[in-house]
């Protein structure tokens, strides 16, 4: 039985028109990316890996080329169906949480189920207390997100993404705003969500955070410059234990 | 639907976790209603009153008078004026008037024992007290024998009672009416409304004395009051009085009359046209401060929809449509508008009580001004959500995300 492919571009290109100038942010994308992987996608800031990003989170469309999710032809759909392909098929996780201030954690979580328009989430409320237990925050569900660390606002917004159980979890930098501890722990949980069958894109430009990935892709000037499975891949245990080692300082 | 009250209920929400700002927002379409609510509430508790006022002149009344015309903001006597001769005639020929009362009015003086008070004299024949519906606390009226040999007797109101005989019974005392010495007869009863003109500031007296001794430089009545024979002949009486006189002073058809013929039903709509206008003008006043209470909803939500620029953002990522949005801002900005309109109308009933209790003019609170004040406040809210909630609506989901 073949893998399904959660991700399949062809060549892909993203132009930004600015009066005269064309910029090339993305040249001839060709990726594929199968059910149940995790990958890091890597890159200097302007290496088109945030425009990779929106293109896939269908946040935005490709000037050329195809892409499926899932088993849909993305670059066809108007802007409806398009809101209703990231709310059933992905879930976002962004570098600053972007939670509903003053509002408790399973409210936050619930939000996604607000907007499904097919009725399957009757019982929003048990899934997103379902999805908070997810991410280990079973003890904290009714807690304001002002009242959280960041660590655990993080969570809260990983178990946002995975309360409409989507094909695809998509993070974007979501360990740039912790402290090293706390990335860590937050990588750890995308590999054990990973571990039960989760399809997981991450974009880092952390390498000590990508390591916990199987596959590393690397972009440079809006091109796939490398693309490689991580044969030593990171772990909890061996991340905190390099945390320890004093920093050689010239 | 279940997800409209879902998008309801984020809606709800956020107003409930922004309480000041809301209520602040709020502020101006409480203002608003509340001011639309008293102010045509008190064009029709003034057009209540000035129609008690008018009902109170008589009943079935008729005013004949010289006619006059407006010129240069002053009332001209035109024609010739209204005389003994048409008040005989009338009195003679007129079927559907019973009761006719020739009526000399002039301003005067008048000096009792302990106090004197500038009034209003009114000279009328007997007939004046069926026409006008007027009765006595105490005392009597004066009789036709005494209008025929000008007694120098009258009836007085109670304002002049409380000026002239403080605490002290007036019958039977002498007044001085521009140094001219009468009995006082009779006490009329309070008229009760106050208002435009105190009905109860006002002295009686035989039209004949008030024509001989205080009034002789002037030729002729200030009117003539009569008194239909029913609510149903107050059209045949004016039809009536109008060919009689037109007979009798020698009008060929076709002329303009020289003298002029009111109704009370007339007077009523005339002054109910006057309070109508000042009704509709102070509501458009007041509905202007609901319309900058809506720029103020407008500008509140203009400035929401920026600081949520990220909220936003994030909601249009996991998937909510533009129009959830919409609706979602649409949603929040009527809530705000509806809710200051209640709030607004409990605003101006309290207002219209403390009113009554502060100076005593009664103020109905109208049922159609409530309907007007709610309905505006909905309709500011749509008007002026609108805007912001579709710009909320259209924002860009990437650059929403990264709006610090």
């Amino acid at each position: 039985m073949p893998v399904k492919k959660v991700i399949e571009t062809k060549k892909l290109n993203r132009i930004f028109k600015n009066g005269e100038i064309e910029v090339h942010a993305l040249t001839d994308i060709d990726m594929i990316i199968e059910e149940g992987e995790f990958v890091a996608i890597m890159g200097a800031s302007g290496s088109g890996k945030s425009t990779l990003l929106h293109i896939i989170g269908c946040l935005d469309r490709a000037t050329s080329g195809e892409y499926d999710l899932d088993g849909v032809q993305v670059n066809k759909l108007g802007k409806n169906q398009l809101a209703d392909v990231r709310n059933q098929k992905i879930g976002f996780i962004f570098q600053s949480y972007n939670l509903l201030s003053r509002t408790t954690a399973l409210e936050n979580v619930e939000l996604p189920l607000i907007y499904d328009r097919t009725g399957q989430f009757p019982n929003s409320k048990e899934l997103a207390q379902k999805a908070l237990e997810q991410v280990g925050l079973a003890d904290r569900i009714y807690h304001k997100s002002n009242e959280l660390s960041g660590g655990q606002q993080q969570r809260v917004a990983i178990a946002r993404a995975l309360v409409n159980n989507p094909a695809l979890i998509l993070a974007d930098e979501p360990t740039g705003n912790l402290d090293s501890k706390a990335s860590i722990d937050i990588a750890d949980l995308f590999v054990q969500l990973n571990n039960k069958g989760k399809t997981i894109v991450m974009i880092t430009h952390e390498p000590e955070i990508a390591q916990f990935a199987k596959r590393m892709i690397y972009l440079r000037d809006g091109q796939i410059i490398s693309d490689k499975v991580i044969e030593k891949r990171s772990t909890k245990a061996f991340a905190l234990k390099e945390l320890e080692k004093p920093v050689e300082t010239p | 639907m279940k997800r409209f009250l879902k998008i309801f209920k984020v809606a709800f929400l956020s107003i409930y976790k922004n309480r000041t700002r809301s209520l602040l927002t709020m502020l101006g379409i409480i203002i608003g209603v509340g001011a639309v609510i008293m102010t045509i509430s008190a064009g029709e508790g003034a057009t209540l009153e000035v129609e008690n006022q008018i009902s109170g002149l008589g009943t079935n009344l008729l005013m004949i008078q010289t006619k006059s015309e407006h010129k240069a903001g002053i009332n001209v006597r035109m024609g010739r004026p209204i005389d003994e001769k048409d008040f005989e005639m009338l009195k003679k020929n007129s079927v559907w008037m019973p009761q006719l009362s020739p009526l000399v009015a002039i301003g005067a003086q008048a000096i009792g024992p302990s106090g004197y008070k500038s009034t209003m004299v009114y000279g009328v024949s007997y007939d004046y007290f069926y026409i006008t519906s007027r009765a006595l606390q105490t005392g009597s009226f004066f009789t036709e024998d005494d209008v025929r040999t000008a007694k120098k007797y009258c009836v007085i109101g109670q304002t002049i009672r409380e000026e002239l005989f403080p605490g002290e019974d007036p019958i039977g005392h002498q007044i001085r009416i521009d140094k001219v010495p009468f009995t006082v007869l009779g006490l009329l009863t309070e008229e009760g409304s106050g208002g435009m003109q105190d009905m109860d500031d006002i002295i009686l007296a035989p039209y004949t004395t008030i024509q001989n001794r205080l009034y002789g430089h002037q030729r002729g009545y200030t009117m003539i009051l009569g008194s239909a024979l029913s609510e149903d002949h107050i059209a045949d009486a004016e039809m009536e009085a109008s060919e009689l006189l037109r007979e009798s002073h020698k009008i060929i058809d076709g002329d303009e009359d020289d003298f002029e013929i009111m109704t009370q039903i007339e007077l009523q709509e005339i002054t109910g046209n006057i309070t109508g206008i000042l009704t509709i003008l102070l509501g458009a006043v007041a509905s202007i401060s609901l319309i900058v209470g809506g720029i103020g909803i407008m500008n509140i939500m203009l400035v929401s929809v920026t600081e949520r620029t990220r909220e936003i953002g994030t909601r249009l990522a996991i998937g909510a449509r533009e129009s959830d949005i919409l609706t979602q801002f649409l949603i929040e900005a009527i809530v705000l508008s509806l809710v200051g309109g209640i709030l607004g109308i409990v605003f101006g009933i309290i207002g219209n009580q403390i009113i009554y209790k502060v100076t005593g003019f009664f103020i109905p609170t109208v049922g159609y001004s409530i309907l007007i004040g709610f309905g505006f406040s909905a309709l500011v809210g749509v008007a002026f959500g609108y805007f912001p909630a579709r710009k909320a609506a259209k924002l860009n989901p990437i650059d929403a995300l990264r709006y610090e």
